[in-house]
Formats: structure tokens, sequence, C-alpha cells
């Protein structure tokens, strides 16, 4: 079995005295669709902000693709190629779809301020090239025909899928979603379940915080459960879901 | 209006069209006009300059008055050390933008309020540095500069030999290209990688890192470009005065330039020429033309027109528009 794509030992992060991230150990294999559940305040989005960046994490090692990523600057482990998508909806409002995909195309141009200024050949191919990119990934989530209109404008479950076309717009190994599903629908799950699968036949590894048990068991080929910033099961999503820890963690302990 | 002003000949046409303004002045005998013409000018370059930083990216700065001193000091100091104009110009810009590098380094770390009080602070300090110090800047008695006539060739041709003699106009042609030039190089970038960046960060810094883009280094980047105009803005401004003193360069101004990006919508190029056209032209016309006794009140008149605007027009006169994506296959 060829070296995980993600591997994360040890991982810590702590604020103070709180450790929103304890000692988590994952790992996740090249083509792999893996879930984190667990009950709110698990450190599940601590975990996602330490791998993207976000946090430098306290203790423990990262490595993505074989390289220690911990620590690097978000764009850095951007250009490694892992990109994300965010709980809350964190769209450039402003922009127009088309844009907000152009945007995302960053770490994967090179153009300064000589090209544009004086508009070379490499310049505006470069232009072409981004913008032909973005209409491809628009036409992937289902957006194309509503490219030019302001990101603010799109309904909501369009906005959800516009961050997915933002963040493959730079070609990561791994995409992380953070709670895709959150807000939807059960139509709007089931698409987004089969834009994920979309997602891994693209090459694209991805990692996700679900909160919705059908889309878990749906979509994940493995799923962790995270309580109280530590990792306490892992494995199949069914084995998973009839673990005592995991009811418990849930629910509480029958009796108590 | 907004189908007229995004045609691809419309800055073409406008900027053909403000060359006529000596000539109507001229015309009409009203030679003033040329003079309120060029100010304007002026004041377009230094709120396409600012348009760059708290418009693109959201930088709210309330020093960028500075800028424009340190052109145009930089420019009367070389001009009073024999160095030939054109040469004096383009290292005062040059000092500008080393100046708002260094600047940049060492505050861009802060956001929101408080980049805007300690740009103030920054504003504030070289006004006062200019006030005192004399050795190089003569104080509040201020510099006065050679004079320099750029575009005297044009009175040799038929029609034009009026310009020979009049600094003004020759002086509104100038700026004329500048405001063209700084207009058509801010457009570019707009619709570049680079001012996608700055429009990404303006609009969730935290979305724009995570989609790969060095924020730091990007907002670095803005806020020391805009000082080109700046500088060239007050480079201009010591060439036509020949004389600079420190009372040009008071915290008003930089409100000034802060409300005509506002008014004229952030990151709207003809939005912030047109709040330039309108907010620096219009006081100076009540100057002119209305009696003394009105002239007391028209700051209250300006306020007003800010509030309302932020009443009822927040995005500003003329709201930036989205490049349009090709879609179609």
């Amino acid at each position: 079995m060829s070296a995980p794509l993600l591997s994360v030992e040890d991982l810590s992060q702590h604020f103070g005295g709180l450790k929103a991230v304890e000692g988590v150990t994952l790992s996740v294999s090249r083509g792999e669709i893996v879930s984190v559940i667990g009950p709110n305040g698990a450190g599940k989005t601590t975990f996602f902000n330490v791998l993207t960046g976000v946090y430098p994490g306290t203790r423990g090692r990262v490595s993505f693709d074989g390289e220690p990523i911990r620590g690097l600057a978000p764009h850095e482990i951007v250009a490694r190629g892992v990109s994300r998508t965010f709980q809350n909806i964190r769209l450039f409002a402003d922009m127009s779809a088309a844009e907000n995909v152009m945007v995302g195309r960053h770490a994967r141009t090179r153009q300064l301020l000589l090209g544009p200024l004086l508009r070379t050949k490499a310049f505006l191919e470069e232009e072409k090239a981004v913008e032909a990119r973005a209409v491809e990934l628009l036409d992937f989530v289902g957006l194309r025909s509503l490219g030019n209109e302001r990101a603010r404008n799109l309904p909501y479950g369009a906005q959800r899928r516009l961050e997915i076309a933002r963040a493959l717009a730079a070609e990561p190994k791994l995409l992380i979603l953070d709670e895709p599903t959150a807000g939807m629908n059960p139509v709007e799950s089931a698409e987004l379940v089969s834009l994920v699968r979309r997602v891994r036949e693209r090459g694209v590894t991805v990692l996700l915080i679900e909160h919705q048990m059908r889309v878990v068991l749906d979509v994940s080929d493995r799923v962790a459960v995270f309580d109280y910033g530590v990792k306490i099961a892992e494995g199949a999503p069914r084995a998973v879901m009839a673990d005592p820890r995991v009811i418990e963690a849930y629910l509480g302990r029958e009796g108590a | 209006m907004r189908r007229l002003l995004s045609h691809r000949h419309a800055p073409a046409l406008l900027f053909a069209a403000a060359l006529t303004l000596p000539f109507v002045a001229r015309a009409i005998e009203f030679s003033f006009l040329t003079r309120v013409g060029g100010v304007v000018g002026l004041m377009m370059l230094l709120s396409l300059g600012l348009n760059m930083t708290l418009g693109y990216v959201g930088l709210f700065d309330l020093g960028f008055i500075a800028f424009y001193a340190v052109g145009a000091y930089g420019t009367a100091i070389l001009m009073r050390a024999h160095v030939p104009a054109p040469l004096a110009a383009a290292l005062a810009v040059a000092a500008a933008l080393a100046m708002r590098a260094l600047l940049g380094v060492t505050i861009l770390r802060l956001r929101g309020d408080y980049l805007a009080v300690v740009t103030m602070g920054f504003g504030e300090i070289a006004r006062l540095t200019l006030n005192n110090l004399d050795a190089w800047t003569n104080g509040p008695k201020g510099l006065q500069v050679r004079p320099w006539r750029p575009l005297a060739f044009l009175g040799a041709i038929p029609g034009l030999e009026f310009v020979r003699k009049e600094s003004n106009v020759q002086f509104y042609f100038l700026i004329a290209a500048a405001v063209y030039l700084a207009a058509e190089a801010s457009r570019r970038l707009e619709n570049s990688r680079v001012g996608r960046a700055w429009v990404a960060i303006r609009e969730d810094e935290t979305a724009a890192q995570l989609s790969g883009i060095p924020v730091a280094r990007y907002k670095l980047l803005a806020f020391t470009l805009s000082a080109a105009f700046a500088g060239l803005a007050g480079s201009l401004f010591a060439l036509w005065d020949q004389f600079v003193t420190p009372e040009s360069f008071v915290f008003w101004e930089s409100t000034l330039l802060v409300a005509i990006v506002v008014l004229g919508g952030m990151g709207s190029i003809s939005g912030v020429l047109l709040g330039a056209l309108l907010l620096g032209g219009i006081p100076l016309l009540m100057e002119a033309t209305l009696s003394p006794r009105l002239i007391d009140y028209r700051y209250l008149f300006f306020g007003l027109i800010l509030v309302l605007m932020t009443l009822f027009r927040p995005q500003g006169l003329l709201p930036s528009a989205r490049r349009e994506a090709e879609l179609s296959s």
C-alpha cells in the first residue's frame, strides 16, 4: 500500500488551558472520502484549521504528500495541494461567481504587475486559461449559467457549490469540506453527495466534517469520531455508528 | 450611463473631451476654469491612488496626503539642487514609493480602525516635520521652485500660440495625461490576478488567504503602489505652483480623499473620477462664483451631500461593475 496522502500524528492545538484538539492521529489515503463527525465543540473545525494553516498547532506532526506542513502559512499549504471550504460560507460577496473561482486559481498562476500593465502575450494567455478553467469548474458544480451573478445574489445551495468550485480551482490533491450540507434540505444534500463523489472521480481526495448521518453513510469510505478534542473512534461508517463510545458521545450514557 | 461608461472607447473619448477644456475656458473668457480643471485632475490622481488601497483592498488610510507632500517636497528640494524637472519628478515618486513601503511594512498588521488612526497620525507627523525641518523645507515659509514650462513647444503649432505663455494650460494637459495613464493602469491591474487578489482580500481576508493569496504581501503591494500616484500628483503640483508649504498637506485633504473614494464607489475607477470631479471641483467653483457670505457655508453643503449619500446610495455614485466572463461554449 502506498504512503498516505495526509498523515496526522499526535496533533494537538491548545488555547491556553483549553485542549481544543488533543493527540489526534489520522491518515487519509489517496482517493478516499473520509468524514469527521462528533458533537458540537468536539474540535473538528479546529482540527481542520490546523491542517490548513489557520492555527499553528501546539504539538504533533502533519505531513502531506510526504512533506511536513504544520506551521506553514495558509497560502503555502494551498500551493502544496490542500484546499478547503468553510462552515459559514465565505465567498467574495461582491465579486461575480466566475471571479470567485478565478481567485481560487491564484496559487497556480504567476502574472504580477508588468504582465497586466503591458498586456503581454503571456498575461493574456494566462487570463484566458484562468477564465476557461473557471467556466469549466462552474459547469462542473452546475453554476455555469450563474457565472456573472454576484456571489451575494446566489441562492444558498449555489453558494455552497461555488465555494467548492473556488477550492477546486487551486487544483488540490486534498479537498477539505467543513459541513458542506449545513442548512441544506434532503434533496440539496443528495446533490451534494453526488458532487463529492464526482470530485473524487477527478482524482481529488476528500476530507469532510458532516453532521447529517444520511450523508455520512452515503459518501464516506471511513469515519473518524471526535469528542472533547480527542479522536474516540475510527472505521467503516456503519461499524463506527454502532460503537457504544460514539453513541455515548452523542446521546450520553444510558441510565445516567 | 453605465453602458456608456463601460464602452471600450469611453476612456479615450472622455480624455479627448477633457483636453478641450482650456479652449472652452478661453472661448468663454473664464481662464480660471483651466486652473480648476488642473486642480481637479490632481484630485483625481490622488483619488485613484487611494482607490488602490481603500477601494480595492479596503485599507483605511487617513494620512494619504503625506505622500502627496513627499512628491511635492521631494521635487521642490531636487529642483533647488538643479536636477532637471523630469528626473526630479521621477526621483520624488521613487521616494514616495520607498517611504510608503517602509510605512507599510511596519503598520499593515493593523486592521480597520487601528490602521486608520495610525495613518492619520503619520499624516500629521509628516506635516509637522515639514513645518519644523527648516534646514530642508524652510518651515512654514515654504519653498520656491524654479519655473518649468513642460509643453512650451506646443506654442509652435498654429492656433496654439497662447499655450506657450500659459503654464496653467500646459500643466492642465500634463495632468490630464497623467490621470488618463493612472486610470488605464488601474483598470488593467483591476482585471488581473493582482486586482482580483486585492478585491478578494477586501471581501474576506481569511477566505482570500485560504484561497492561496499571500495576504500580507498583496496588501503591502497595493499600499506601496498607491503612493506612485500620490507622489506624481505632488510632483506636478510643486512644478505647477512653483511653491510648496506645509499648509497644502493638512488632515482635511486626507479626509476629502477618503470621501471622494467612498462617495464615488469603492474600487470603481469611473466612480472615483466622478467623485473627484464633484468634491474637488464644486468647492472651487463655489469659491469663484458664490458671494463671500455663502462661501463660509460651503462645507455645510458638502457635509449634507455626504450624509445624503450614505443614507441613500451607500455603494457610491458609480459602484464598480464586475467583469463579465465569457460563459457560452
